[in-house]
């Protein structure tokens, strides 16, 4: 009955008819694998409603106050105004922590769901024209992705991450003719200045949220009018889609991921530790704690700052300072690369087609293996940041094994991806039909009392005969 | 030879004998390990002997295979027995925290056996934790230490196949020891930079740490970034898709 | 309620619980870990419910096959973009005014980029120099000035000038070893006092500061990136991604004992930068 009023009474005033009838019925292709997106939009929605909360807490100020919660060990020490209120967040605001753990443990999920989603997307090549610019919009949703976390957890202003913005900060000074410029320009002069936490702020709770927004708004939109790709089946074609409809099955399928989601988010950030800014202290200029690595997606690029060679020259009267090639030419080359892949692949192949069909990983062996070598240069960068805490664990030596990181990186991407071609090649030589059911065998006695069996795909229904 | 050269030379000979009695016993009266003197001591000089001597000479002078003692004092001693780092099996290891082989009695022992030799250095250290300024040693810790130790106390490696280790379990008479002896590539810091009620209120902190500053939940290692991407990846994501995998569309 | 019905139900009931129990725990003071398992029991059997429903309750709603969009026809195309090209080439055939245009817009966008500026200023010299002047006494972040007895062999402080505690550029390591060990050229050890070396705590590679200092092999080391720099050498980078060596800083005894600077780095402090004074 309400139900009724209320969409009799919007379609009247705005003529929805025919848009509601048309995209309730839209369907998706349903696959696990197309799952993966939304649940980085879902960890999304949780850190807004999260961060909400934090910010009607959060004080972005750099002025020194007295500490004097309920933590012991820093009551009388002088800390920010930050780093108080989130000390206050954590340990006096009643769910507070678990609030602000959920917040940064969500981060991490929306960060590895965008990768596993890059992933997946990449290696069924589902980028493909005429999806070129959502793949793109995709990228930059990653490294916009990658400035929220980063700006998020230097808001505490606490020894860990203020280290980590001053590595920042001297990557930018290192670079040749605009660095000193940019960094005093963006910094607000030389580090620390007092203006810096406040735009961090700014850029954490509304310029990094506008563009994600945006980005995620043109993401879905053009998702929503180009159709999701599908698998091959018997049946389908380039020129259609099947899939389930929006409305109800896609919506409360759809629905019940995004609870799984901030489930598993609130669970973490309830049970499991994050970020423990009262251990690490408040930020000083004179200090830096270990092990000081940043958030796991910045990994790769604390990776290259760790094991690139101490590369230092003087080229005109002009220093390249070491941090500038690891720090600046690889990141805007990685980028690059990225954010270019589908004109990149299009013009290798030559293939300029429309295509709506996503493919699996074997039947383009070549991209398969490129993306295979690219994990492995992600991971040997990852591995490198965290080389000291790996060398802690496994009792191994730091130098050695940044020695063998080092020489790895070049080698061992191209390795990995020549073997993961010839795998594949292979393996579609020999499987190149689309993903099938399950066989089944009937056995069956003959006439003459022998037996005889029969192979047949298995039915769609569990109730077939 | 004449009377006068003559009666030179007995001079000489003389002065030079009496120099050499003299130097002798002085020798024998310079710092050195005791002799045992009372039962506590002898039960050093025995335990010494059959423990330490291979490596660090009868004199406590060293031998290639180990330093000498002299001038390391006995917070040294205390430390490296009571942390089990000595007696090292073989001379080349790395000095790890282990099980100590002496009872506290005996580890007395021997700080009385070597006492004379060793007295140069910092003494076994008087530690009072309570009432110490917590904030006070959390300061001073993330100065000073937790650059190699940890921010959470829980260990690092330093470089060169060495770690600073975990200072969890180490007692707080231990840990104002290592401040002032700096053991293996530790640097160490005397009573004028670290004040000695300083030195307690980084032990109380340490021992307040043990048990504490886990409010969050599990600490996964103290170890931060990594622990937790480790976490978000497997346990965040792989929860997540498992529960897809399983609600998955039936046929 | 029939079997395929019931996970869902549990699910849900479930979901219920773990709400009731986040009111309690909420309403008793909150507990983290409490409240975290609750929430994903409150959350997940709502979630958990939705999906089964969805796709096991939900089979009657079957698959549907609907027609994509191809590309846009040729013609389409050429009517949009011939749409777009009118509104334009109506500008256009004013050309005077439409350079006209362009310039203004051109100079409104230079102009309006001059509040970006006020963002930072221009770094001059700062990064070259540092708070450290002739005569400024070694500092600890206590204020206590210190004195040659201060420090045993093997020890190190971080230190600052008198009037710039705290201060991120200035910071220096002061560090005592035994003279006998120095490898420095004549400058080098002039800079120094009996064993007394001071040098800046800020790494050359990414300036983090130097809490590492592995006293039995007299290296510094850096946190962030493992960059080592020899201390007996002139602070010189042995392992690493650094590359120049640590600026020393020149000390000398004052009149009353206590450690003073003779002027400011002998080098520019912190990460390198394209004009840097060599």
């Amino acid at each position: 009955m309400i139900v009724r009023r209320v969409v009799t009474g919007v379609d009247e005033r705005l003529d929805t008819t025919s848009f509601i009838r048309r995209n309730l019925r839209k369907v998706f292709p349903d696959h696990w694998s197309f799952m993966l997106g939304e649940v980085a939009l879902y960890a999304f929605v949780l850190l807004v409603l999260t961060g909400i909360f934090l910010t009607f807490f959060f004080v972005a100020s750099p002025e020194p106050v007295v500490y004097d919660g309920p933590y012991e060990a820093l009551r009388g020490v002088e800390v920010s105004a930050a780093y108080d209120s989130v000390m206050r967040i954590s340990f006096e605001v009643q769910a507070g922590l678990v609030m602000r753990q959920t917040h940064h443990w969500a981060a991490l999920v929306f960060m590895g769901a965008t990768i596993v989603h890059m992933f997946r997307v990449f290696f069924t090549g589902a980028f493909r024209r005429p999806r070129e610019l959502s793949w793109m919009l995709g990228v930059l949703l990653f490294f916009t992705g990658i400035g929220a976390g980063f700006t998020g957890y230097s808001l505490p202003d606490d020894l860990l991450s203020g280290t980590g913005l001053r590595i920042i900060y001297s990557a930018v000074v290192g670079v040749p003719f605009v660095g000193p410029w940019a960094a005093f320009l963006f910094f607000g002069g030389e580090f620390p200045a007092p203006d810096l936490l406040s735009r961090i702020y700014i850029l954490h709770v509304l310029l990094i949220p506008l563009a994600i927004l945006g980005l995620l708004g043109g993401h879905l939109t053009l998702v929503w009018l180009q159709t999701h790709t599908q698998f091959r089946a018997p049946g389908r074609t380039e020129d259609t889609v099947t899939g389930t409809p929006v409305w109800p099955k896609f919506a409360v399928k759809a629905t019940g991921l995004a609870f799984v989601t901030w489930a598993v988010c609130a669970l973490l950030g309830g049970v499991a530790q994050i970020n423990p800014v009262w251990l690490y202290g408040p930020f000083v200029p004179y200090s830096a704690p270990s092990p000081a690595q940043p958030d796991y997606y910045v990994g790769w690029l604390e990776g290259l700052l760790r094991i690139w060679p101490a590369w230092e020259f003087t080229i005109f009267g002009v220093t390249i300072a070491s941090t500038f090639i690891p720090g600046a030419v690889v990141p805007g080359i990685v980028t690059g690369v990225l954010l270019l892949w589908p004109f990149i692949e299009a013009w290798a192949t030559g293939d300029r087609a429309w295509h709506h069909f996503a493919q699996r990983p074997r039947e383009a062996p070549v991209r398969t293996g490129i993306g295979a070598g690219g994990i492995t240069f992600f991971t040997i960068l990852m591995l490198a940041g965290s080389n000291d805490v790996l060398a802690y664990f496994l009792h191994i030596e730091v130098d050695g094994f940044n020695q063998l990181l080092r020489w790895s990186l070049p080698i061992a991407p191209v390795v990995v991806g020549l073997v993961t071609y010839r795998i594949v090649r292979d393996l579609h030589e020999r499987d190149p039909q689309p993903i099938r059911r399950p066989q089944r065998s009937r056995v069956r006695r003959t006439a003459t009392g022998g037996y005889e069996a029969e192979h047949e795909e298995m039915p769609t229904s569990r109730r077939a005969p | 030879m004449s009377d006068r050269q003559a009666r030179l030379l007995t001079w000489v000979l003389r002065a030079g004998l009496i120099a050499a009695i003299v130097g002798q016993v002085a020798w024998s009266f310079r710092p050195s390990v005791g002799r045992a003197q009372t039962d506590e001591e002898a039960l050093g000089r025995r335990l010494y002997q059959s423990g330490c001597i291979t490596c660090h000479g009868v004199d406590g002078r060293g031998t290639e295979l180990g330093p000498s003692l002299e001038d390391v004092g006995t917070a040294s001693v205390d430390f490296y027995l009571s942390t089990g780092r000595m007696p090292l099996a073989n001379p080349g290891d790395q000095a790890d925290r282990r099980p100590p082989v002496y009872t506290d009695p005996q580890i007395a022992a021997i700080v009385a056996y070597l006492r004379p030799l060793v007295a140069g250095g910092p003494e076994i250290p008087e530690v009072d934790i309570a009432g110490a300024d917590l904030s006070r040693g959390a300061l001073i810790f993330l100065d000073n230490c937790a650059a190699c130790h940890g921010a959470g106390a829980g260990g690092d490696s330093i470089g060169g196949g060495q770690i600073a280790p975990a200072v969890g379990g180490a007692s707080p008479q231990q840990i104002v020891e290592a401040i002032r002896i700096g053991p293996g590539l530790m640097p160490r810091w005397g009573e004028t930079t670290i004040e000695p009620a300083d030195a307690d209120a980084v032990a109380a902190y340490l021992v307040w740490l043990r048990d504490n500053a886990d409010e969050g939940g599990l600490q996964l290692g103290r170890v931060g970034a990594v622990a937790e991407g480790l976490v978000a990846m497997v346990v965040g994501i792989g929860l997540i898709l498992l529960v897809i995998r399983l609600t998955k569309a039936q046929p | 309620m029939n079997r395929p019905e019931r996970p869902v139900a549990i699910a849900l009931v479930a979901s219920i619980v773990g709400a009731l129990g986040l009111f309690v725990v909420y309403a008793m003071g909150g507990q983290p870990q409490l409240e975290g398992a609750l929430l994903f029991v409150a959350l997940g059997g709502l979630g958990v419910a939705l999906m089964l429903w969805a796709r096991g309750l939900m089979r009657s709603i079957a698959d549907e096959t609907q027609g994509r969009h191809g590309p846009a026809s040729p013609s389409d195309v050429e009517s949009a973009t011939a749409a777009v090209e009118e509104g334009v080439d109506e500008i256009r055939r004013r050309r005077f005014l439409s350079r006209l245009l362009l310039a203004a817009a051109g100079a409104l966008g230079l102009a309006a980029l001059f509040p970006v500026r006020s963002l930072g200023g221009s770094p001059g010299d700062e990064l070259a120099t540092t708070a450290w002047r002739s005569g400024s006494r070694l500092t600890t972040i206590d204020g206590n000035p210190v004195s040659v007895e201060d420090l045993e062999l093997e020890s190190f402080v971080t230190v600052f000038p008198e009037d710039a505690i705290g201060s991120s550029d200035a910071q220096a390591v002061l560090i005592r070893v035994d003279p006998q060990l120095l490898e420095l050229n004549d400058e080098q050890l002039a800079a120094t006092v009996d064993g007394y070396l001071a040098y800046s705590k800020l790494c050359t590679h990414a300036g983090c500061p130097l809490g590492l200092y592995l006293a039995a092999t007299h290296e510094l080391r850096c946190p962030c990136h493992q960059s080592t720099f020899d201390v007996l050498d002139g602070g010189v980078p042995v392992y690493g991604p650094a590359a120049r060596p640590l600026p020393q800083l020149p000390i000398e005894v004052g009149d009353d004992g206590f450690l003073r600077a003779t002027g400011d780095f002998t080098d520019p402090v912190g990460p390198s930068f394209w004009n840097m004074p060599s």
